[in-house]
């Protein structure tokens, strides 16, 4: 089997769509290019991937001999690929190894060996390097984490420091400081820069013993280019600092000269010793210990899947449903199967080998949205997950068929009700009309920003909105409720800024309404589940935070978020008489008396006995027979305005 | 003896007393020294996250940090806080932009900071891993002797937050039970939700994924069922009556918290352990 590390596409694609045809999950033929689609990429760019970013997952393994086809088939031959067996590009042309500097620090420490004691005793010193950064975008963050990834090839120990609240007394005591910020408005301090450029004009710290350089980020169509970082880079050296390397400007296309900067910066701030001693003799060789042997360079973060032959013997339990008879059990195989196989695999040998009339959805073995089953408890999608991640040799592996849909035969579920809400939920694009803006050739151009571009990627990337489905356990008890893989959809088109106004309101009233996000009981049950339960968790506790603000905690939902977090806020814990009053009201303590639920709480009948007191205390408190709570009322934790300054500074709603 | 700082979850100092009895003398039969944290204040409990992800995360740093400045590891009974505080602490790690970002304003509000050094431990992981089955089953002075459904939920049950235990397939409480001389009881629901976060504004729902997992345990024979959350144990436990008038289900089955069912099989509190075999064997609620 053929296993391509990366494909891309040279200049001079004459758009005939035959790769396309061939490949579709990697190639799409716009109206200029064929490009490299994103969702098998470890960048998740969509372009023709001339920077050689390799392919994601196992991509390249389940794809490899279907994208060779596709470059044989290329009339004009400008389909390349990398084979990752061999180590070597395939074709004479290797793509730009920009990413290839994204070393992990493990291609510097096997390096160690190899240095002179000169350099040997200089990594073995303090090695830390603080990295300073003021961002409004993001950019500048972005470039910090970059650059903090890149210094550890060079043996440093970074740290990634907030500007925000820092105090600037503490950087005079460091070695090693790059400071990378934009600058705002009309030459202004970032917001999260600000306190602490204060501070260092108020206090003026010496920086005799500290060695450092700046990346500045601005836009030459305002009047103060990047002055900001100017204002840094002076400051600094009139505290008596050491410029280790000149400052850089960044027009808008930052990322280009960050790149020389710090291709350039690190080596050297990497030659200064514990004392603050610049080593200059060593440059030479802190640049080729840090560029290190490129044989031992991996590029990014892809790191393949090991293949694994090893044979496991299982107990396989498969859920079983006929619906002409309406009988419903269990099927239980006993048998061997090669590790990495995929459970779809399983599906097929069981279906071939042992009952014809088992049921399941197929996929392509990339993710195929339908394909989801329930296994030993995880949620995942049959044709791309292996029978090894879910079971160890000797073990039992249990198949059910997605939760939260009607079963109708075996593994197949009837997504009707999914399709039905994602009709009503309308998740669709429709914009405004809006002023484009447009480069000098006059080709249109897309303004959304990168910040914005990367979180909708990333919402989009999960695999299956209809798996996610099955990852609700609130769904199966609700019939009403939407479910998170229709609201994920709806939180997506509101994020993104094409969406109309109107139409994001629509969206947004939808996800509040009777059926929408707060159907949810219980989102620890959606973030359990892997990768993707974890991007829609967290997008759904955005969406509610975001109702919450666009809707003024309205409702029982809202009281509950409100009344809780003012219960911490004033206290330091968790005030249940305040949660029971506010968020139950008179007539749900009163149904609570009814059904018994006060008196279980009251009476300790079913706690074991505890001290009879505190129960009759209870009973005696306002409003009466909502639990036992005597112990906490009055007291609060210590120092207790430390927390209400936190809720103060973050979120004074509550 | 080992000292860890010790965080009782949002509830066993108010609604859920009942584990703050049990906590004290079973750690210190176990040889564990709990040490107070009169600092720390509530972790949120994943509600204010629905307003502010960087307010919960920033008073869950608050408190790791407290006990991190006093160079000890937390212990918590509750698996929501645990988990709470285990994804806090891993969010730290995997984003160093956003921890500075947190640990700037917790400096200046409380002249701390969270370096990622302290760890929170849930006490079943703790008891399992470090305290060991053995040593447990050789003080254990009152076997249970009762069928045991043993209820995870799901906040713990992830990865990273279940330490070595298996997430989906957990046995860490099982084989705790059977070293306390009780017989843990095979069932589906172990790690569903019943819905705590929701229980005072969804209730129809949290009262329908409370009963399933009742009377799931029910079904396959339990005598009772003890939770890892302290939590979930009030809703098992207050509104389980309430649950099965909803569903119709047979909900009537004692509910212990894991602290409860360690101390009394280490011989604290004998009175109410005869009282809850009573419960258990006659009376069944």
């Amino acid at each position: 089997m053929v296993v391509v590390a990366k494909v891309w596409i040279d200049e001079d694609c004459i758009t005939c769509d035959a790769c396309q045809d061939i490949c579709p999950e990697v190639f799409s033929v716009t109206d200029e290019t064929s490009q490299i689609l994103a969702a098998v990429r470890v960048d998740g760019q969509f372009d023709r991937n001339t920077q050689g970013a390799m392919l994601s997952g196992t991509f390249g393994a389940d794809l490899g001999d279907i994208i060779l086809e596709a470059a044989e088939a290329c009339p004009v031959e400008v389909i390349k690929f990398e084979l990752a067996t061999d180590g070597a590009p395939a074709e004479a042309e290797a793509p730009a190894a920009e990413v290839a500097t994204e070393a992990p620090p493990a291609a510097a420490t096997t390096a160690v060996a190899g240095v002179s004691d000169e350099l040997a005793s200089l990594l073995s010193g303090d090695r830390s390097l603080s990295i300073f950064f003021g961002s409004q975008t993001g950019n500048a963050t972005g470039l910090a984490e970059k650059t903090a990834k890149l210094a550890a090839n060079y043996g440093l120990e970074p740290t990634i420091i907030d500007m925000d609240g820092y105090d600037p007394s503490q950087m005079a005591s460091m070695k090693r400081v790059l400071i990378i910020t934009s600058t705002w408005g009309e030459g202004e301090m970032p917001d999260n820069a600000e306190t602490m450029w204060q501070s260092i004009n108020s206090g003026n710290p010496s920086m005799s013993g500290v060695s450092y350089s700046v990346c500045a980020l601005g836009d030459t169509s305002y009047d103060e280019y990047c002055k900001a970082g100017h204002d840094w880079n002076d400051k600094i050296q009139s505290l008596g600092g050491s410029q280790i390397h000149p400052i850089q400007e960044c027009n808008v296309d930052f990322e280009p000269p960050w790149k020389i900067w710090v291709d350039q910066v690190l080596p050297r701030i990497a030659c200064v010793d514990s004392s603050g001693t610049f080593l200059e003799n060593l440059l030479e060789e802190m640049e080729a210990y840090g560029s290190g042997d490129d044989d031992d360079l991996v590029e990014g973060d892809f790191t393949p899947t090991p293949m694994n032959e090893e044979q496991l013997s299982i107990t396989l339990e498969i859920f079983r449903y006929q619906p002409e008879h309406a009988h419903q059990g269990w099927d239980t195989i006993e048998c061997q199967v090669p590790a990495h196989a995929s459970l779809q695999d399983l599906f097929l040998n069981v279906q071939h080998n042992v009952d014809g009339s088992f049921t399941f959805r197929r996929g392509n073995y990339a993710g195929s949205p339908t394909t989801g089953v329930r296994a030993n408890g995880r949620i995942v999608l049959s044709d791309m997950t292996r029978v090894d991640a879910l079971v160890k040799n000797g073990g039992v592996l249990k198949i059910e068929p997605l939760p939260g849909h009607p079963i109708i035969r075996d593994l197949v579920v009837d997504m009707t009700h999914f399709e039905r809400h994602r009709s009503r939920a309308e998740p669709w694009m429709r914009t405004d009309d809006r002023v484009g803006e447009y480069l000098s050739n006059g080709t249109a151009m897309g303004t959304m920003e990168s910040s914005t571009a990367l979180a909708l990627h990333q919402m989009n990337s999960v695999h299956s909105f209809q798996y996610l489905q099955g990852m609700s356990e609130t769904l199966p008890h609700d019939p009403h409720y939407e479910g998170p893989g229709i609201h994920l959809q709806q939180w997506i088109r509101c994020c993104d800024p094409r969406t109309g106004q109107k139409q994001r309101q629509i969206l947004l009233q939808s996800l509040n309404d009777v059926d929408g996000v707060w159907s949810e009981a219980d989102l620890a049950s959606i973030a359990r589940q892997g990768k993707d339960g974890v991007i829609a968790s967290d997008a759904l506790h955005r969406v509610r935070a975001a109702l919450l603000g666009e809707f003024k905690y309205a409702g029982k939902h809202g009281r509950l978020v409100k009344w809780y977090g003012r219960s911490v806020k004033w206290s330091g814990k968790v005030n249940e008489t305040t949660l029971y009053r506010q968020v139950l009201g008179p007539l749900g303590l009163v149904s609570n008396v009814f059904s018994g639920v006060s008196a279980r709480m009251m009476l300790a009948f079913t706690r074991n006995g505890g001290p009879p007191i505190r129960s009759l205390q209870a009973l005696l408190l306002p409003p009466a027979g909502v639990g036992r709570i005597p112990n906490m009322f009055n007291s609060k934790v210590d120092d207790h305005h430390e927390v209400v300054s936190i809720f103060n500074e973050l979120d004074q709603r509550l | 003896m080992a000292k860890l700082a010790y965080y009782p979850g949002n509830v066993a100092r108010a609604g859920a007393s009942e584990v703050e009895d049990c906590i004290q003398p079973l750690c210190k039969i176990l040889g564990i020294d709990l040490i107070e944290l009169p600092k720390a204040s509530s972790d949120g409990g994943n509600i204010i996250r629905q307003t502010s992800q960087k307010l919960q995360d920033s008073l869950v740093a608050r408190n790791l940090a407290l006990a991190e400045e006093k160079g000890l590891d937390i212990v918590t009974p509750c698996a929501t806080s645990h988990a709470i505080m285990a994804e806090t602490a891993l969010t730290f790690r995997n984003d160093p932009v956003y921890a500075s970002t947190l640990n700037n304003l917790i400096a200046r509000h409380s002249k701390i900071e969270y370096s990622g050094e302290s760890k929170s431990w849930h006490l079943l992981h703790y008891l399992v891993e470090e305290i060991g089955l053995d040593k447990i089953n050789d003080l254990v002075k009152n076997p249970i002797g009762m069928k045991v459904a043993c209820y995870y939920g799901p906040n713990m049950q992830r990865e990273g937050c279940c330490s070595g235990d298996d997430p989906f397939m957990p046995t860490y409480m099982e084989q705790l039970i059977e070293a306390l001389g009780g017989t843990p009881i095979q069932y589906d629901s172990r790690c569903s939700s019943v819905g705590t976060p929701a229980l005072l504004s969804l209730e129809k729902s949290a009262l329908r994924m409370t009963a399933d997992v009742l009377s799931d345990a029910i079904t396959n024979g339990a005598d009772l069922l003890v939770t890892a959350c302290t939590l979930s144990h009030q809703n098992l436990d207050s509104y389980q009556t309430k649950a099965g008038k909803v569903t119709g289900k047979n909900t009537s089955i004692p509910i212990v918290h894991l602290t409860e069912i360690l101390a009394f099989a280490l011989g604290v509190f004998p009175d109410r352990f005869a009282q809850l075999r009573t419960r258990a064997k006659l009376i069944g609620s």
